[in-house]
C-alpha cells in the first residue's frame, strides 16, 4: 500500500522512501517519497543509513530497510 | 514501481484463489480474522472477498486506532485544545472521530487551535516555533506508530523544548486479541496477522495464539496477493493440522522485530493498567502512557481532562463490527444515516474502518474487477 489513499495512523501504511542526504549527527534524512515528494525522516531506529537506500517510513519514523528483514532472519528460528 | 505491480498481479491472484478453494476441505467453513485495518480496506478496495471459495469467511478486527478510540478520549482532546494557550496536533484522521459533544475539526470551527500534521516531528517543529504556547500531539496508533511518537519526546527532551506535550492514546495490538480468543461469542479459525505492527514488534507477541489458543497466525503484507498468499498458507496449516505463527510478509518483516524500536518504547512509555476499547470495553495491560521520566511532557499530567467514559450513540452498532459479531452492512445505520460525509460511528470516520472500506469499495465491487484495474 503506498498509504495516500489510506489512514496514516493505521499500521496498513509504510512508505517506500529513497534517502537523499543524511544529517547523521541529527538522525535525520531528507528522503524522497516515490512521487518525488520530499520530507524529513527521522532515521534513529535503523542505525547507519546511506544515500540511496531505500526505507520503509511511517508517521515520519524509519522502521525498516526494504529487503531489509530477509537479511535479518524472517522466519522462525531454527525453520 | 518494485512492490507493487509484482503483488497485484491479477493472473497470480486467480491462481492463488484457485489454490484456495482446493485447500478448502468439502462440508466445512473458515472464519478468519484480519487484524489490521490495513488489510481490510485492501480486502474491499481489490474485492479480495469476492475471489473466495463461499465457506471462507473474512472477519474484520480491532486493528483500526481511530476505530477503536472510545468517544470519552476525543472529548480529553477537546478539553485540551480549548486551552487559549494550547496548540493541538494530531493527524488528520482524527478530525472528525465524534467525541460526545463533537469532533476536533467542530472545536477548530468554534476557535481551538487544532492543527493537522503528518508526523510528530511536525508538532515538534510547531513547538520550536511557537515557544510562547504549549504544543500538544494527540497521539493515537499501534506499535507501528508509536516508535514515532517516542522518537519525537526523546528528540524533544534533548533539545529542550518544553512546551512540547503528548497526549498519549497509542495501544498494543496483542491484548485485544487475546481479549477476542476469550470471548465466547467468536469462533475463529485462524488470523491474518498485522504486517507492520510485526515490523516493531516481530512475530513473537503473537505465539501465545497458537500456543494457548490452538489457532494459526500468519503475519501478512498488505498487497492483493499477500493477503491470498496468508490466507492459503492460513488454510495449509489447518488442512496439515499445523498451528504455528508464519510469517508471509519476510521482505519486510524480520522475527525479532525492531529491537532499537521496541528498546526505545520501553524508555519513552509505560503500560497503561487498563484502557477502553470501543466496542471491546476496558481491556488490562492494552495501552501506553507516558513514563515518569517524560511526565514534563504528558499532556494529561499538566491538563485536567474530563476522563469520562461515554457510551457510544444508541444507533451506532461499532461495537458488534469491530468484535466481528456483524459485517458493515448489517449495521442498521449503514450508508442511511451513517455516511462516510456524515459519520455516527468510528469506522465510518477511518478510510481503514471496515465501514468506511465496505461503503467506498465493496458496494461496488464485482469479482476480480478491482484486481484487472490495479494490473492495467
Amino acid at each position: 500500500m503506498t498509504g495516500q489513499e489510506a489512514c496514516i495512523v493505521c499500521a496498513g501504511t509504510l512508505t517506500r522512501m529513497t534517502v537523499l542526504a543524511l544529517d547523521a549527527a541529527a538522525g535525520l534524512a531528507e528522503c524522497a517519497d516515490e512521487r518525488g515528494a520530499a520530507s524529513t525522516v527521522d532515521v534513529a531506529l535503523l542505525g547507519e543509513v546511506a544515500p540511496g537506500e531505500v526505507l520503509l517510513v511511517h508517521a515520519g519514523a524509519a522502521l525498516a530497510r526494504e529487503d531489509g528483514a530477509e537479511a535479518q532472519g524472517a522466519g522462525a528460528p531454527g525453520r | 514501481m518494485r512492490y507493487i505491480e509484482e503483488f497485484r498481479d491479477p493472473q497470480l491472484g486467480r491462481a492463488l484463489a484457485c489454490e484456495i478453494a482446493a485447500l478448502a476441505e468439502p462440508g466445512r467453513s473458515y472464519k478468519l480474522m484480519e487484524v489490521c485495518g490495513g488489510h481490510t480496506h485492501a480486502i474491499y478496495r481489490y474485492g479480495i472477498h469476492e475471489l473466495l471459495p463461499d465457506a471462507v469467511e473474512l472477519v474484520h478486527g480491532p486493528g483500526c486506532p481511530v476505530c477503536v478510540l472510545p468517544m470519552g478520549r476525543v472529548d480529553d482532546g477537546i478539553a485540551i485544545a480549548r486551552n487559549a494557550e494550547v496548540i493541538l496536533t494530531c493527524f488528520g484522521d482524527m478530525m472528525r472521530v465524534p467525541g460526545s459533544e463533537g469532533s476536533l475539526l467542530e472545536a477548530k470551527a468554534e476557535g481551538a487551535d487544532v492543527r493537522v500534521v503528518y508526523s510528530p516531528l511536525d508538532a515538534l517543529a510547531i513547538a520550536r516555533s511557537h515557544p510562547d504556547r504549549d504544543v500538544v500531539f494527540f497521539a493515537i496508533g499501534f506499535e507501528t506508530t508509536a516508535p514515532s511518537t517516542a522518537l519525537t519526546l526523546r528528540r524533544a527532551r534533548e533539545q529542550g523544548v518544553s512546551n512540547f506535550f503528548c497526549m498519549c492514546n497509542h495501544v498494543t495490538i496483542a491484548p485485544p486479541l487475546r481479549a477476542l480468543l476469550d470471548s465466547p461469542d467468536l469462533s475463529l479459525d485462524g488470523f491474518v496477522g498485522p504486517g507492520h505492527v510485526a515490523t516493531v514488534v516481530g512475530a513473537r507477541p503473537f505465539l501465545f495464539i497458537p500456543d494457548q489458543h490452538r489457532k494459526p497466525f500468519v503475519i501478512s503484507g498488505f498487497e492483493p496477493l499477500d493477503v491470498l498468499q496468508s490466507i492459503r498458507m492460513l488454510l495449509a496449516q489447518i488442512g496439515e493440522g499445523r498451528c504455528e505463527v508464519e510469517n508471509e510478509y519476510g521482505r519486510v518483516v524480520a522475527w525479532e522485530g525492531n529491537q532499537r524500536a521496541r528498546e526505545l518504547m520501553d524508555e519513552v512509555f509505560q503500560v497503561r493498567g487498563e484502557f477502553e476499547w470501543r466496542g471491546l470495553g476496558v481491556i488490562p495491560d492494552s495501552a501506553l502512557a507516558l513514563s515518569d521520566d517524560y511526565a514534563d511532557h504528558d499532556a494529561e499530567r499538566r491538563y485536567e481532562v474530563p476522563g469520562r467514559r461515554v457510551a457510544d450513540p444508541l444507533a451506532c452498532q461499532c461495537g458488534e463490527v469491530l468484535r466481528g459479531a456483524i459485517k458493515p452492512w448489517q449495521c442498521r445505520v449503514f450508508g442511511t444515516a451513517c455516511t462516510p460525509e456524515r459519520p455516527i460511528g468510528t469506522c465510518m470516520v477511518s478510510p481503514e474502518g471496515a465501514c468506511a472500506a465496505y461503503y467506498a469499495y465493496g458496494r461496488h465491487a464485482s469479482v476480480g474487477e478491482a484486481l484487472q484495474e490495479a494490473g492495467r
